[in-house]
This record gives structure tokens, sequence and C-alpha cells, in this order.
């Protein structure tokens, strides 16, 4: 019997190995890849830290940071906010509706990229429906937005941190019982209260991994932004594609520090977030 | 004038007619059950005292209170879930804490009640752990205690035993019992157990179908079942048509409710005559176990399956499954029947 199951171990790993195979050849081969080459000279020779030196004092690099940081600390801020809200009068819905939103937010989710720049250069470019509209009807705010700025930037980001927020925070409601709700109605507890003393402290670590997630989603988002600004606006991952692959002075060695560094970010923050929704998750749960 | 009085309340879903017209009052301190099956509208009419559910007509009042249009956290009510609905983000302390601090309580004011009552449930050691970190039933005991600190006027309780195995049930009823009248808490108790329901109360309820079937004691309720639904429900009654007995001298009925212990039986080649008043069947044994010192007899007659359960003496112990047996009901034991 032991034996058996031990033979059926080893077949089950037999089935894993293109698995592992293709994770190896895409994704650990090319990380070690990157990892090394940070650590070389412009010319690929030899071991120094100076791409590093380089990466982290070169203010136009410190700016990269800053303005990845910011763009998507701030969609995905709006975006948790938003997906809050959204998500709990998907809730209410009927079941039918329910599962229509939900489809919606998943197909959503996908549409980004190029795609999703496209239909905003459509709805607000300099000649967009919606630009135009506010230009007849003489509304400044619409007829005046440079959809190829920060803010156009960062609507772009929110709308697409909004579908995937929803499809993360919404499983989290169904977290929250409705016997809940009526217990502490009898118990004397007003909604608020309700929500203050228990909704908000049982959903908070789950919209807390959300806010990783969404953070980690946008400080890697290339094509939206590349499609949008170009290079004209100073983002991280614009910065390293334009070391990589751009035309004039590519130089793989500092692209893949800053990569390295972007990593390291990515992971500061999901640790960060982590270590707070453990504290905010109690024991118990 | 009683304590509860619950007046003509009706309640549809949709075309389902879920409450029909109840009406029913509980005495100060008194512990109610409301006993069904599941679907009877138990629930439905414990939410509606509870104003977790609206009704369509009728008054709801407790002492000189109607909060019938008053909101559930304005009718001094305590509820307990079947699910125990304790929440989680809080310890037991805090849970139990939790309706006090809701009123306003200080710190100060509340720590010695809740304390108090972790130590009548027996929890005192666990003040600090989640609920995720008890059993069911230290649960649910905490879901009492978070309830009874409040000191409500009433205290719901609905089916609180359900989701427990059943020693701890067993145990645990026997202890809400006991809190409940050291307490002298007005309770109403819905369980779909008749066992539970007639080891715990005072007064039960039976409701079926939206309707309250029947009402009184316990003992009444065992004894003197008042239609066929509670004769089947309460327990292993025997229905019998006035035609199968066949005594002129039964009550003006047709059905009658017999206990199996009050039917005798012997082999038919050694029974006696019936004394006066006494009807008889004759049947075969189809199935007999034996329950400790009593053995179930499943007697097939003319169609009809009649239990009986007869102690374990010298002339039972010989009635073999396949054997011809004569039954014997005495009139008076056969409980008439409203239909
Ligand atoms: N929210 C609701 N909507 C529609 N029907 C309901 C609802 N709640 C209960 N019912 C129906 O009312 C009847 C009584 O339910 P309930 O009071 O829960 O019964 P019990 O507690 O005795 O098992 C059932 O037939 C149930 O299907
Ligand atoms: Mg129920």
């Amino acid at each position: 019997m032991a034996r058996t199951s031990s033979i059926q171990n080893k077949m089950m790993l037999l089935v894993l190995i293109p698995l592992l195979v293709w994770l190896g050849a895409f994704e650990l081969v090319p990380v070690l890849r990157m990892i090394a080459m940070s650590f070389q000279n412009n010319d690929g020779q030899g071991f120094t830290l100076g791409q590093y030196v380089k990466g982290l004092t070169n203010p136009l690099y410190g700016k990269a940071m800053l303005n990845s940081l910011k763009i998507s600390f701030i969609s995905s801020v709006a975006g948790l906010i938003i997906a809050l809200v959204c998500s709990y009068s998907i809730t209410r819905f009927t079941t039918k509706l329910r599962d229509r939103m939900i489809m919606i937010s998943n197909m959503i989710t996908n549409f980004v990229g190029v795609p999703l720049a496209f239909a905003y250069m459509i709805l607000l470019g300099s000649n967009g429906m919606l630009t135009l509209i506010g230009k007849e009807l003489g509304i400044r705010s619409i007829a005046g937005f440079d959809l190829y700025s920060e803010a156009g930037l960062t609507l772009t980001y929110i709308y697409y941190q909004v579908p995937m927020a929803i499809l993360l925070v919404y499983p989290l409601y169904n977290g929250i019982r409705e016997e809940w709700k009526e217990a502490a109605a009898m118990l004397g507890a007003s909604v608020w209260s309700f929500w203050r003393h228990i909704g908000i402290p049982v959903l908070l670590p789950g919209v807390l991994g959300t806010f990783s997630i969404l953070m980690a989603n946008a400080l890697g988002a290339y094509a939206t932004a590349y499609a949008l600004t170009g290079s004209n606006y100073n983002l991280l991952s614009i910065r390293i594609s334009a070391l990589v692959s751009g035309d004039i002075f590519p130089n793989f060695q500092l692209g893949s520090a800053l990569a390295v560094i972007l990593a390291v970010i990515m992971i500061a923050s999901l640790v960060i977030n982590e270590w707070m929704a453990s504290l905010s998750r109690r024991r118990g749960l | 004038m009683s304590y509860v009085r619950i007046e003509n309340i009706n309640k549809s879903y949709q075309q389902q007619k879920v409450l029909n017209d109840i009406s029913f009052s509980i005495e100060e301190g008194q512990f109610l059950t409301l006993l069904g099956p599941s679907g009877c509208g138990k629930s439905t009419l414990l939410r509606a005292i509870a104003g977790l559910n609206e009704i369509d007509s009728g008054s709801i009042s407790v002492g000189d209170r109607n909060i019938t249009a008053l909101p559930s956290k304005e009718r001094q009510i305590g509820m307990v879930f079947q699910s125990y609905a304790l929440f989680p983000n809080m310890t037991v302390f805090e849970n139990i804490a939790f309706g006090l601090k809701m009123d306003k309580m200080k710190k100060s004011e509340y720590t010695p009640l809740v304390e108090e009552m972790i130590a009548l449930i027996d929890l005192k050691g666990k003040e600090n752990r989640y609920p995720a970190q008890l059993s069911g039933g230290q649960q649910q005991r905490v879901a009492l205690a978070r309830s009874l600190v409040k000191r409500p006027k009433v205290l719901l309780l609905d089916e609180p035993l359900s989701a427990l195995d059943a020693q701890i049930r067993r145990s645990l009823r026997t202890e809400i019992r006991l809190l409940q009248k050291r307490l002298k808490m007005t309770t109403i108790f819905v369980t779909h157990d008749q066992e539970e329901a007639l080891t715990v109360s005072d007064r039960i309820i039976i409701m079926n179908q939206g309707r309250i079937e029947q009402e009184g004691s316990p003992e009444d309720i065992y004894t003197h079942p008042a239609s066929e639904f509670v004769a089947r429900f309460i327990g292993s009654y025997n229905v019998l048509k006035r035609s199968d007995i066949g005594l002129d001298s039964l009550p003006d009925t047709e059905l009658f409710a017999v206990r199996p212990e009050v039917i005798s039986i012997a082999p038919l080649a050694e029974a006696p005559v019936a004394e006066l008043g006494t009807a008889t069947i004759e049947g075969k044994v189809e199935q007999l176990y034996i329950l400790g010192n009593v053995i179930r007899f499943t007697v097939s007659a003319g169609g009809l399956d009649i239990l009986v359960d007869a102690l374990n003496n010298s002339t039972v112990h010989r009635i073999q499954e396949g054997m011809d047996v004569r039954l014997f009901l005495p009139a008076d034991k056969c409980e008439p029947l409203r239909q």
C-alpha cells in the first residue's frame, strides 16, 4: 500500500516536470540572469555595485521611483475605495445581476495596456468625444483635460485598478455574516457601530492584502503608460524599458539594476502590507 | 395581564402564509418552548418578536410597552442564534461586553458585570480567547452570556443547540434551564426536537404550518395530545381510528392516540379474555427489538402497524417474530384527537 502510494507520488512529480521546466526557463533563469547582469559594468564584465549606485543617485531615476510610487499609491487607494463601495452594492443585488457584474469586472480587468490607452484617447484625448462635448457645453474641466499628463495617467490607472479591486474585495463581503449584524442590532448597536466595531475590523486584513496586490499591479504596469505618454512621463517601468529596448542608449546592466530595485520596492510594499494585515488580523481568525 | 403578549400575528412571504393569526402570552420568568417541524414558521415568529422581520399585522407587547413598531435595538430583547453569531474579531470578554458598551457604560462599570457572567457560564480563564479558539458548546455559552449580561426583558433562543453534538446538547440544555431559573429570565426557546422541549420547558406551544396546534405543560402535551399531528410529532403514539378499536364506550371522536406502553400483548394461543372496557386487536408480530428492559413490538393487524412496548417478563419473553398475538387496549388510555 505504502509502496504504491510512493510510486504514485513519483508519477505525480513526473507530471509536474513540464511546469517546472517552463517555470525555470521563463521565470527563474531570466530573473537570475537579470540579477547577475545588474552587478556587471556597462560592458557586461566584472562585479560592481556601480549600476545600483547610478540607479539610486541619478535624480532622473530617483524621480521615476517617486512617480511610480505616487501613481501606484494614489490609483490603489482610489481604486480600493471605489471597489469597497461598488462591491458592497453588488452584494445587495439579486443573484443574477450580481453574477453579471462580477463577469463584467472579470472582463474589464483584462482590458489594459494599449487598447485601454486607445479607448481613453477616443474619449478624453485632445479630440476625444468627451473633450469635444465638454468644449461644446463650455465645461472647462472636461474641455481642458490633458489625458497625456500625470492626472490623465492617474485616471487610466484608477480605471484598470477598479475592476481588479472589485474582484478581490467582493468575496471579502461574503465573510461578513448577516447574523453578526442582527446580533449587534439586538445588543443595541446602530448600523454605524456594527461597521466600526465588527464589519471594518473583519474586512481590514483582506482589504490590506488587496491593496498590496493593487500596488504591485500598478508598479509593474508599463504598456498603458507607454501607449499614452510614450517616454514623456517619468515612470520606473518606462525607464527600464528605455534602457533595455531603447534605441538611443541601451544599457542592459543599468536596466537590470533598476528592475531589481523595482522588484525590491514591490516586495517591500508587500511585506509592509502583510505585516499591517497581520496586526489587524487577530489571532482567532 | 401576562408579561409578553403576542396578538394575532400574520406574515406572508410572496403567496405563502408563514404565520397564521398567532396569539399567545407568557408570564414573567416563564420558559416557553415553540416546538414544531422545520419550516413551520418558528424562526419567522421569533424574528418578528426580535424585530428582525416585519409582520403584516398583529401586535407584540412586553410589560406595559407595545414594541410592535420599535427597531430591534430598542426592544430590550436578547437573542441567541443557532450559529452562535459571535463577533470573530473580539475576545470572549469583548463579545460579552459589547452590548453594555453600546449602552454607553464605562469600562469600570461593565467589567464586574462581564466577569460575573463569565463565572456563571464557567469560562473563567478563557476571557481572552477568540471565538475560533472555543468549542461549539463554549461559543454558545458565550453567546448566551452576551445576551444575558444586558438583562433583557425577554430572551429568545432560536435552536441554540442544533449545531452541537448530542452529549453537549443534553448538558447545555440543562445548563440553560438552570441559568434561566436563576435569573428568572422570561425565555422563548425554539426547537424541532420534542425530547428537548419536553425536558426543559414550563410550557410548550406546538406549531404546524404557521398555526398553533396545541399549547400546554410538557406533561399535558405528552399525555393528552390534542391532534393527530401532535400525537405523531411528540413521539411514538399509535394513531388509531374508532373502527380499529371497536369499543362503544369511547368518547365521541373519530381518531385516538394510544401510547405503546399502555397496550399489553400476549401470544394468541394463551391469551386471556378481555376485561370490560378493554379492546382487543389480533395481529402478527412483524418485528421486535429490545430497548433495555423494555421490548418494542411492531404488530401488524389488518393493514395497521401498531407499536407495543412491554416489560421483558416471562410471558412476553416467549413472543417471537412471526407469532400471532392479541393486544389489549384499555379504553380510558385512548386519547381522543381533534381533527
Ligand atoms: N426570507 C424569506 N423569504 C421567503 N420565504 C421565507 C423566508 N424566510 C422563511 N421563509 C419560509 O417561511 C417558512 C417558515 O420558515 P422558518 O420560520 O424559518 O421555519 P422554521 O424556523 O420553523 O424552520 C418556510 O417555508 C420558509 O421557506
Ligand atoms: Mg428556524
